[in-house]
């Protein structure tokens, strides 16, 4: 067969209807229908000049193991584009305490008040969307996760209520050889 | 009635409204789901998902992008999430031997069907398979791909070339047996 050939009857075979199940627009429907029930589907929050917020990355924090001083160091878009920081938090020895000293303690800091669920992804858990879940804070409402992570460099991304894949904003994005995008995490002793 | 219209009723309140939606794009997706997933059961799964996650997320659609591309990318992402829960399920699925699927299946191959292509298919790495489909199946331009998938143009380019050369040999060998 030849390839032009080949190439058209792939499309044909590939377009034709596939078989339905006969209920499946109704079930479809019917959790709709409950999802409207809770208050779905959300709004965006308008904001003076016509944009919308959607969210921003806060940023990464390293904390390392006892005995220093741990850092919160987080970079927020501000309207200017600039970055800024955010204050320095710390995180308890009790946490620090049970890993090993080969691993340091990351803390990610995502900002979507709008977000119903987020997840980390990244070298560190094969890039498995279900993996690592960030929580939410109930004050904040900031999404925050903990990571256990040896020394080097690590590549992530933010993947947001399983449809928005979200890089750091505060650097530039990279691809990978399979066109993956992705951030750079740099993880090191903190500076006391 | 067009897709912005009606989600611009749905979003006043009118929740019935995104039936429209639902029959206007059910039978894409079911193309493009069954193909990427292999099985109609996990397709209707993700289906179901990715209708019920565009509904919630309705709020943050921009009509910069068709509505069609924004939700074929959240139906491809439950496509990944779907197949990621299948495979920790089944830790091993023994690979298909075309040549005794295609006596089994005896099913007629024709101009617009061809019952040995789903097995091919099967045989792919799940990224050469997601790019193949999205690519025939949908006739998305490789722009509207990258947007979907997240992979730069240049690397869906390679995995549909990869895709089409690894499916020609396949059914090659299945004709000739």
């Amino acid at each position: 067969m030849f390839e032009g050939e080949l190439e058209r009857r792939l499309a044909r075979a590939l377009r034709a209807p596939v078989p339905v199940s006969a209920h499946a627009k109704q079930s479809i429907m019917a959790e709709v229908r409950r999802a409207a029930r809770d208050g779905a589907p959300r709004r965006m929050l308008p904001i003076p000049g016509g944009r919308t917020v959607r969210h921003s990355l806060l940023g990464v924090a390293l904390a390392a193991s006892i005995g220093s001083i741990t850092t919160m160091s987080a970079l927020r878009p501000t309207p200017n584009g600039g970055p800024e920081t955010v204050h320095s938090s710390v995180i308890g020895d009790s946490v620090v305490d049970r890993v090993r000293d080969t691993l340091r303690l990351v803390r990610l800091i995502f900002d979507d008040s709008l977000a119903r669920e987020v997840a980390v992804v990244g070298d560190f858990n094969a890039w498995q969307p279900g993996a690592t879940r960030m929580q939410r804070d109930p004050g904040t409402q900031r999404w925050s996760v903990t990571l256990a992570l040896r020394d080097g460099e690590h590549r992530y991304a933010i993947v947001v209520d399983e449809t928005r894949w979200v890089t750091d904003g505060a650097s530039k994005p990279s691809r990978d050889d399979g066109g993956r995008v992705f951030s750079l995490l740099h993880v090191a002793r903190a500076s006391n | 009635m067009t897709d912005l219209a009606i989600i611009h009723r749905v979003l006043a309140g009118d929740t019935e409204a995104f039936a429209r939606l639902v029959d206007r794009h059910y039978d894409r997706c079911a193309r493009i789901a069954v193909r990427i997933l292999g099985n109609h059961e996990d397709a209707e799964e993700a289906i179901q998902d990715a209708f019920l996650r565009a509904f919630r997320a309705l709020g943050t659609y921009e009509d910069r992008e068709r509505f069609s591309a924004w939700l074929t990318r959240i139906l491809v992402n439950q496509c990944r999430t779907v197949r990621a829960r299948v495979q920790r399920r089944e830790a091993v699925f023994s690979d298909v031997d075309l040549r005794t699927a295609d006596v089994q299946c005896g099913v007629e191959s024709t101009e617009d069907t061809w019952p040995d292509l789903d097995h091919a298919l099967a045989q792919l790495p799940a990224e050469q398979r997601e790019a193949i489909v999205l690519r025939y199946a949908d006739d998305l331009t490789y722009e509207e791909m990258a947007r979907i998938t997240g992979a730069g143009q240049s690397a869906l380019k390679m995995r549909v070339q990869r895709a089409f050369a690894r499916l020609r040999g396949l059914l090659q060998e299945v004709s000739h047996v």
